[in-house]
């Protein structure tokens, strides 16, 4: 038995589930549900299928090379029966996944941390722009001429000090 | 008033059903239909018999089985440039069994009258479910390079 996977949306295929085509070119087509198998006889790209894993890896979304992606590959060397062997691949299984599952999180975060910077920036010039609905225009006018020649006198009283 | 009716039509078919368990039915419903008479097939082995061109795509015109309907592992009769020979459906283009591959074309392997293939090899794939009639076709899948 073996967990195949859709070829439309790599989704996993278990057994009795899905369809099977295969074409003239004797290439065999894995489809986990009739909505792949649909849209393949549509003849769409599942590259370009946005809620397909493969338009996501195409297209940078999700996290394409990475050495806990590399056990999941297909090998046609069958490995000897070893009882050892068995135990430890299924531990190693477990903590694969686990590993997998936070380096994409991961990338996907630092995918999305970008916008947050994005979103501030937008923020920030909005408030800007439309500062007029908050504040009056001349609102601090009066204290800030009145500081400006604050200023100026004491400077003037500084360089009159100086000339002394 | 109804019941005379009634049972002079129980009658009548009491009558049929003894005379259709001595007919053969055809199938009737098109709907269930995958390989019958006249169908062009593809002829998927080396043989020199099925790979040399002809005007003439060859056709079934008889199926081994009760209703007149082929399905994967029936045998067929077929007509190929001007001779009868017969065939082994290794795919058709119907949705069959769960579980079974479904094909782009009509598969058929040529076969001789005592269950020998004609061909010597088979690159196309054959569906692994003709493995239980190990017995009967176990040449046939012997030189078949790919299975599905």
């Amino acid at each position: 038995m073996r967990i195949e996977k859709c070829y439309f949306c790599s989704g996993p295929v278990y057994p009795g589930h899905g369809m099977m085509f295969v074409r003239n070119d004797c290439k065999s087509f894995r489809f986990c549900r009739s909505k792949c198998h649909k849209n393949f006889k549509k003849k769409r790209n599942p590259r370009k299928t946005r809620w397909t894993k493969a338009f996501r890896k195409a297209s940078g979304k999700e996290l394409t090379v990475d050495n806990a992606l590399e056990f999941e590959k297909r090998r046609n060397m069958p490995v000897k029966y070893n009882r050892a062997i068995w135990d430890k691949t299924v531990e190693a299984m477990k903590r694969v996944e686990e590993i997998k599952r936070k380096r994409q999180a991961r990338f996907i975060m630092n995918r999305l941390k970008k916008g947050k910077l994005l979103e501030k920036e937008e923020a920030i010039t909005e408030v800007k722009k439309n500062i007029h609905l908050i504040r009056a225009p001349h609102a601090g006018k009066a204290k800030q001429l009145e500081a400006k020649m604050v200023q100026k006198l004491q400077e003037d009283v500084d360089m009159a000090d100086e000339d002394l | 008033m109804a019941l005379p009716l009634l049972s002079r039509s129980l009658a009548g078919l009491l009558v049929e059903s003894s005379s259709i368990t001595h007919q053969r039915t055809f199938s009737v419903s098109a709907v269930a239909a995958a390989i019958q008479k006249m169908t062009r097939v593809r002829v998927v082995d080396n043989s020199s018999l099925g790979n040399t061109p002809y005007h003439r795509a060859p056709r079934v015109i008889h199926v081994y089985t009760q209703n007149g309907i082929g399905k994967v592992g029936d045998k067929v009769l077929l007509a190929i440039k001007g001779q009868k020979k017969k065939a082994l459906i290794v795919g058709h283009k119907m949705p069959g069994d769960r579980m079974t591959p479904r094909f782009d074309s009509n598969n058929v392997v040529l076969i001789e009258d005592n269950g020998n293939p004609t061909g010597t090899r088979i690159k196309v794939p054959i569906p692994t479910h003709l493995r239980k009639h190990e017995g009967e076709y176990s040449k046939v899948l012997a030189i078949a390079n790919a299975f599905v």
